[in-house]
């Protein structure tokens, strides 16, 4: 087994007008994703990261700076992620494929933790 | 206190219905003006709940997760337009309904909660404002509806339903409309036209039309909640409240039987009666019972109890035709309707067969109920009873005809088939 995180990116359009028992809905459907991948003892964490964007830092000829981040103009954002054991990129992508998130406007990035010492 | 109901919400709509509360209990707090206000934090806050959630897991409290990110929502937009408010005792006040969310909930403060919703409700039907928005913004304001669900189930657009909704609230802002459950004096008439919206909403989702919609069933259960709640608060239960929830409750408990594949409309002699809600068929006789305490009858009482004669019988030829036929001659000499016109034609085969009731149909027939199709299901019935299979086929043809609906068109085709195999 292996470590992958999914990265989930969220389009930063707005979701529009959506009801409350639409959102309940939506929470429904990824509240019962995490059970079954944890049900099947996949899910290692998954943690929500703060709406504005964070700080960028970057070092500029020698000085460090900071910057908000990220730019108005992009177009997503990294929303949170899930850390998961999976025996392979296969079997991790095929985890992310059924995750709800696909289905309402976000990307998922899947990377492998790499291990290799 | 928790009864079933309320635990049962905690799964099922508690979005929906905690979006009503909270809008009922933020709008006493900072008035009827800042409603968009409130409506915006209240939507962040679910947002925020989505989101959150998502990676979390529901919390073990997400009544008071709503309460507290909608708090600190709506007071720092308000901090933010103004320039000294402090807001420390609207902080308090929020607080309290946050820990209200808590199962040792003390019963003053649930109660408060429940009279918070029904003076929006009485604000909903205000009569300043058209039947039409009354409706809307009841769902919208007190049920927590969705604009798109409002539109779905009323087969409207959401841009109109969102005009309607804004119009709606300005007109009660700019009447200055005080929220409070109106004086004994008033009533009366502001309750009536209350029933009212709760009538016309309870028949928007009972109606034959809707079998792919699930909206419009829970118009229906919403209609039932706000009767309920009206019921159980002494300045607005009365007979004809009890009578309306009876009616409700006995027509509801029908619903789980009235639908067939694919959502073809069942009609009550083919219903599967065990499929009928028990539950509900008690606590309608339990508001029947209650309904009968004053000497005003009202149409609803009538109406409740030709519902209850169905609600107690366990087949269609056991029913007491006769008491039903009677209820329909009281109810048509109140409110001539042609809806009632044609049950009371049904009630009347039962009684005295089916040629005598052709007989009263083609004497009220007119231009309006020709161009009515129940009207011709009725004829088709009768004269399918009668014996007359050609006759019977072209009024159902007739019928098919002037009906747009798919769950209805698929009931009139299933009756077109079985007539045609008697020939």
């Amino acid at each position: 087994m292996d470590g992958f995180m999914l990265l989930l990116h969220d389009s930063t359009t707005s979701m529009g007008d959506i009801s409350p028992e639409e959102i309940q809905g939506i929470i429904a459907e990824y509240v019962a994703w995490r059970d079954k991948i944890e049900e099947q003892g996949r899910l290692v964490g998954g943690e929500k990261l703060t709406d504005e964007g964070g700080r960028h830092l970057t070092n500029e000829n020698g000085e460090i700076r900071v910057t908000d981040g990220p730019y108005a103009e992009a177009k997503e954002m990294l929303g949170g992620y899930f850390a998961i054991k999976a025996a392979d990129y296969d079997e991790a992508v095929e985890i992310s494929r059924s995750c709800p998130h696909l289905k309402y406007g976000g990307r998922i990035e899947v990377r492998k933790i790499d291990n290799h010492r | 206190m928790p009864h079933a109901k309320q635990v049962n919400d905690s799964v099922d709509h508690l979005f929906r219905h905690h979006a009503g509360q909270m809008t009922a209990v933020l709008t006493r707090i900072f008035g009827f003006g800042k409603i968009d206000l409130i409506e915006d934090s209240i939507q962040e806050s679910m947002l925020r709940a989505l989101s959150n959630w998502s990676y979390k897991g529901i919390p073990d409290n997400p009544r008071a997760w709503l309460i507290q990110v909608a708090k600190n929502n709506i007071l720092d937009r308000l901090r933010k337009s103004s320039r000294y408010a402090d807001l420390k005792e609207e902080s308090k006040l929020l607080d309290k309904y946050a820990g209200s969310a808590d199962s040792g909930a003390d019963a003053a403060f649930a109660n408060e909660i429940r009279e918070d919703q029904l003076q929006m409700i009485f604000a909903c039907c205000h009569p300043a404002l058209t039947p039409d928005s009354r409706i809307a913004l009841t769902l919208k304001t007190v049920g927590g509806f969705g604009v798109n669900e409002i539109a779905s189930a009323f087969l409207s657009n959401r841009e109109a339903v969102a005009k309607l909704l804004t119009r709606a609230k300005r007109r009660l802002r700019d009447e200055n409309v005080s929220l409070e459950i109106p004086g004994p004096e008033h009533v009366p008439s502001r309750l009536n036209a209350v029933l009212k919206v709760l009538y016309l909403m309870f028949n928007e989702g009972y109606a034959a039309t809707g079998g792919e919609n699930p909206v419009r069933k829970d118009l229906c259960h919403e209609a039932i909640r706000l009767v309920t709640l009206l019921s159980e608060h002494p300045q607005t239960t009365g007979p004809k409240v009890h009578a309306l929830a009876a009616l409700f409750l006995f027509q509801a408990s029908r619903l789980p039987a009235r639908s067939g594949e694919g959502g073809s409309l069942i009609v009550l002699p083919d219903q599967d009666r065990s499929l009928w809600d028990g539950r509900m068929i008690a606590e309608g006789l339990r508001h029947f019972g209650a309904s009968a305490s004053g000497d005003e009858i009202s149409g609803y009482h009538i109406e409740a109890e030709i519902a209850s004669h169905h609600a107690v019988s366990s087949d269609y030829a056991s029913t007491d035709w006769e008491a039903v036929l009677a209820a329909y001659d009281r109810l048509l000499a109140r409110r001539p309707s042609p809806i009632a016109a044609l049950n009371r034609i049904i009630a009347l085969a039962e009684v005295e067969g089916a040629e005598a009731a052709l007989e009263e149909l083609n004497a009220i027939r007119d231009g309006k109920l020709e161009a009515y199709y129940p009207f011709h299901v009725t004829l088709g019935e009768l004269k399918s009873r009668a014996g007359r299979i050609d006759e019977a086929l072209r009024s159902y043809e007739f019928a098919f005809g002037l009906v747009d609906n798919l769950a209805t068109k698929r009931f009139l085709r299933k009756r077109l088939e079985d007539i045609r195999s008697r020939k």
